[in-house]
């Protein structure tokens, strides 16, 4: 929690370094014309305080889910945030989920197959997808799929003119396989399947490195050699035996896979017209809009503080050997 | 009495380091990143001599798709890709070795401190790691360059700040294993100073990991430094910046030539940093090593 | 009545960064049913690999010559579906630490099932009860408790039963335990002893022991094979050969045995230099250099393993007469 204060701070920090009046800059028009909308502005935020106080404000403000008003929208950060989340965390999990399946895949083959052809190529490929802009990817990758190819629609969530189901989650997929709208559902993956492969190489890249050196760690252990003497088939022994052995190394990379989709998001949303929470920080680190550049910032910290604290159970789940008891 | 050869198939070996060939510089991806990087590096020393055109010089020739005399065609103020792209080497390259050189200095100095002082100071600075960590990088980049102004030397100081943790920590850790070791006691013993102990003995085996971590790094600095631009947060045009080369390439989306070359320069320069930094890993630590096998006598 | 396991002229060679290694030299012994069979002898001596190639779990790569009758088959031949059929339900292995050959993070009852429901075709209720059944046999307290709970729960006494009980789960006819009992204390490793024992008196199980511990061998094994240098040199009734020791090599280790009741002063004996390791084995008889019976013959000739009557078997030219107990 010492963890949380302190990034508040930064964060509060550097909202002081710019130079300029965040009233005027955030009231804008109205800044010249209403004197007192300028006054209740800086009384709100505080602004004609000494600094400490300014920043006791800010925490107070956070408290109680203020997180200031962008400068683009006019509208409380909070309330854009809200409204973005959705979209972005339904690219985010999916393209999470893929990049698990797919690199514990190749990781594990890659292992098994130790120092072949196989393994070599993979290793290339590997690095290819760690080495990869991945604004690149998504210009290249949208440009081929869609302009060249069709296969994929370009922009978006859905086709124009259709319209979600009805907002539950704000996931469209999960909304339309609720509502049991399947055409909803059909297009939606349809736009999602690009953003989320592009966004799932880089993970992908690392997470069969990163298999593979588990695995690999794990497959001169007693118990494996154990498992053959037992007459189990070799798929068995890997399967069952190697890997689960091998995932708790894996499992705390999910801390870093979130951390590059999130990178990620900020980069490709605006290509893919993805109107998610990265897209919202892309453009509001364009305008400079503060408080927004602000708020994005702070969730997506905090998210990642949540994910790691998930991660770290999930580890106690698999290794029992760590378990609080 | 038969003599039979335990087939291959599905098995994973037993052995722990196979025959490889050679050391590990000769392996195939060491002196494919080798060439990639050199030929880089020339590239950005000699690109007065080699690009055929001013990468700021703006002409009539609008948007024009790659020909034999622009051979990666021309973006929209008419300038010749080819040319801008390698002159983007004189931005990236230095500046990615710049990057590393102070983030590692920095981690490093104050990881060594941390770990070797211990006490409140080593708090101090850990909890300042943990606070860069808890950030996703691009996010906290993008915070300290908004907050400091878009220029390309802002975007440097932000990529710094996200990346010395990483080395203070490994240097952290490293310093206070091996200042437990018994030959830096032996040394401190025979009354050689603490300073002289901690360069003399510590700093040789600090310095392994470090490389790997280093080499690897040049690679991220380079895609964070060209992410940034992308956003605008960087380089300003009109700089032959990768990123915001591909930044401009997607609002030509139709000009594909406009985004992909400089998008393709980030990728090989990457590429090549982090074949070196695999490669540096397997000689260090031939464990896990992706080595190619070798035929047994 | 044939034996259970007849093996002529096993060897075996690894691969190594150097070319093939030759491990096990050549050798042959039979295992009789319902006996304790001991092998003996150093690390390096072979003894591990040479039980390896048995059950066909040798490294890749590996090269092995040979034969080895089981019931009918030789193993050495058997193609790998045939031979992981044996392996666990006709032959079965206890490794040497129980820490590491069971797996960390599988509950007992599925190490104790999965090979049982593999082999046997049991399903899960059945196989859960086969489970108790095993856990009480080797006399784990509360078995139906133990199933649930996880390797590191337990002490190294007990996770060596519970790898007794794995071994036995199918009801194979040949354990092999290879150094059961060296990673236990010592008033642990009686127990384990006088399980195995009780074991297979109940039900005419033979056992392959090996150890380097000529102590375990005493009181458990009704014959001995020493290996030295993978090669077989001495083999017999185990008492007969511990009280009467033919070969320079067994007598060495004998008399190297601190005597409980010797004298305070009486010097401890050991036999100069060390055993060679496989990449650099003496020419003919692998023990000479370090023999103070050796002749002329011995640096040039392999002794034979022949048959010196009363079931003993020798490996070297020298008169037996004249060595002393």
């Amino acid at each position: 929690m010492l963890l949380g204060v302190g990034i508040t701070f930064v964060a509060f920090v550097l909202t002081e370094l710019v130079p300029g009046d965040p009233a005027a800059a955030n009231l804008g028009q109205r800044a010249i014309a209403d004197p007192a909308a300028v006054q209740a502005f800086r009384e709100h935020y505080g602004l004609d305080k000494p600094l400490p106080v300014q920043y006791a404000v800010y925490l107070q403000h956070l408290v109680t889910g203020d997180l200031g008003q962008s400068e683009q929208s006019h509208r409380p950060v909070r309330a854009d945030l809200s409204e973005y989340v959705p979209a972005t965390a339904e690219l985010a999990v999916t393209s999470i989920l893929l990049a698990f399946v797919l690199g514990i895949t190749l990781g594990v083959v890659a292992a098994v197959r130790r120092n072949r052809l196989t393994d070599q190529v993979l290793r290339v490929i590997s690095l290819g997808g760690i080495s990869m802009p991945t604004f690149w990817l998504a210009l290249v990758a949208l440009y081929v799929f869609f302009f060249k190819l069709g296969w994929v629609p370009g922009s978006g969530r859905l086709d124009p003119g259709v319209l979600p189901a009805p907002h539950v989650t704000g996931l469209y997929t999960v909304d339309a396989l609720l509502a049991g709208q399947l055409d909803v559902l059909g297009t939606a993956l349809q736009h999602l399947i690009l953003p989320a492969f592009v966004l799932a190489a880089y993970n992908v890249g690392l997470l069969t490195r990163f298999t593979r050196s588990a695995v690999l760690e794990v497959i001169n252990n007693d118990y494996v050699q154990a498992a053959r003497a037992k007459g189990l088939p070799e798929r068995t022994v890997v399967l069952r035996h190697v890997l689960r052995a091998a995932l708790p190394p894996i499992i705390t990379v999910g801390g870093l896979a979130f951390a590059n989709v999130m990178t990620g998001t900020v980069l490709v949303e605006s290509i893919f017209a993805w109107p998610g929470i990265g897209q919202y920080a892309f453009h509001s680190a364009t305008t400079l809009d503060l408080p927004a550049i602000m708020g994005v910032s702070l969730f997506v910290a905090i998210v990642y503080i949540v994910v790691n604290f998930v991660v770290d159970i999930l580890y106690g789940v698999v290794d029992p050997r760590i378990r609080v008891t | 009495m038969s003599v039979q050869r335990l087939p291959l198939r599905f098995r994973i070996s037993l052995r722990r380091t196979p025959g490889t060939l050679g050391s590990a510089w000769t392996q195939p991806l060491a002196i494919a990143g080798m060439i990639l990087a050199g030929a880089w590096i020339l590239i950005a020393i000699f690109v007065p001599l080699i690009a055929p055109y001013d990468p700021l010089a703006q002409s009539s020739q609008l948007v024009l798709e790659p020909s034999s005399a622009h051979w990666f065609g021309t973006d929209e103020l008419g300038r010749d890709v080819f040319s801008r792209v390698l002159w983007g080497s004189r931005l990236s390259l230095p500046l990615a070795f710049f990057l590393v050189a102070m983030a590692v200095a920095v981690g490093g100095i104050l990881g060594g401190i941390a770990g070797y002082f211990g006490g409140w100071v080593d708090e101090v600075i850990m909890r300042a790691t943990d606070l860069v960590f808890a950030f996703p990088t691009i996010i906290l980049a993008m915070a300290v360059t908004a907050a400091l102004g878009p220029s390309l030397r802002n975007a440097v100081l932000a990529v710094l700040v996200v990346f010395w943790p990483s080395y203070a920590r490994v240097v952290r850790g490293l310093v206070m294993s091996l200042g437990q070791a018994d030959y830096v006691s032996a040394t401190r013993l025979l009354g050689a100073s603490s300073r002289r102990a901690l360069v003399v003995d510590v700093l040789p085996n600090v310095a392994g990991p470090v490389m790997v971590l280093a080499t690897l790094d040049l690679g991220n600095a380079v895609l964070l430094l060209a992410g940034l631009s992308f956003l605008g947060l960087g380089a300003q045009p009109p700089t032959p910046e990768w990123g915001s080369m591909v930044n401009t390439g997607t609002q030509y989306f139709e000009r594909w030539w406009m985004g992909t070359f400089p998008g393709f320069a980030i990728l090989s320069v990457v590429l090549a940093f982090n074949f070196l930094g695999d490669s540096l890993r397997d000689a260090l630590d031939p464990r896990s090593s992706w080595a190619v096998q070798g035929r047994d006598r | 009545m044939s034996s259970l396991l007849e093996v002529k002229g096993l060897r075996v060679r690894l691969p190594t960064t150097s070319g093939l290694v030759t491990v096990v030299d050549g050798i042959d012994y039979e295992v009789e049913r319902g006996q304790v069979f001991g092998i003996a002898g150093e690390s390096g001596s072979g003894k591990t690999i040479s039980v390896l190639a048995l059950l066909g779990l040798l490294p890749d790569g590996a090269e092995v010559e040979g034969s080895a009758r089981f019931e009918n088959q030789d193993l050495l031949t058997l193609g790998r579906r045939s031979l992981r059929e044996i392996r666990g339900r006709e032959i079965a292995m206890v490794f040497q630490d129980p820490l590491t050959s069971l797996h960390p993070m599988m509950t007992i009852e599925r190490q104790l099932t999965e090979h049982v429901r593999y082999h046997l075709g049991l399903d899960g209720t059945k196989a859960r009860v086969r489970a108790v059944e095993l856990l009480q046999q080797v006399r784990i307290p509360d078995p139906a408790g133990a199933l649930g709970a996880y390797p590191h729960q337990f002490s190294g006494g007990m996770r060596q039963r519970i790898a007794i009980a794995i071994a036995l789960a199918c009801g194979p006819r040949l354990l092999i335990a290879d150094e059961p009992t060296t990673a236990l204390d010592v008033t642990v490793q009686a127990g384990i002893l006088r399980l195995l024992d009780g074991l297979r008196r109940q039900s005419g199980l033979s056992v392959i022991m090996i150890t380097h511990d000529l102590g375990v061998m005493s009181s458990i094994a009704d014959w001995l094979s020493v290996m030295y240098a993978g090669r077989v040199i001495e083999s017999g009734p185990t008492a007969e050969v511990l009280a009467r020791p033919r070969h320079p090599y067994t007598a060495g280790l004998l008399a190297a045995l601190p005597h409980p009741e010797a004298a305070e002063d009486t010097p401890l004996v050991s036999i100069f230099g060390a055993p060679p390791s496989p990449y650099a084995r003496p020419a003919g008889c692998a023990f000479h250099p370090r023999c103070t019976f050796a002749i002329a013959s011995c640096a040039t000739d392999v002794p034979g393993l022949l048959d010196v009557g009363d079931g003993r078997r020798l490996a070297c030219p020298v008169d037996p007469l004249l060595v002393r107990a």
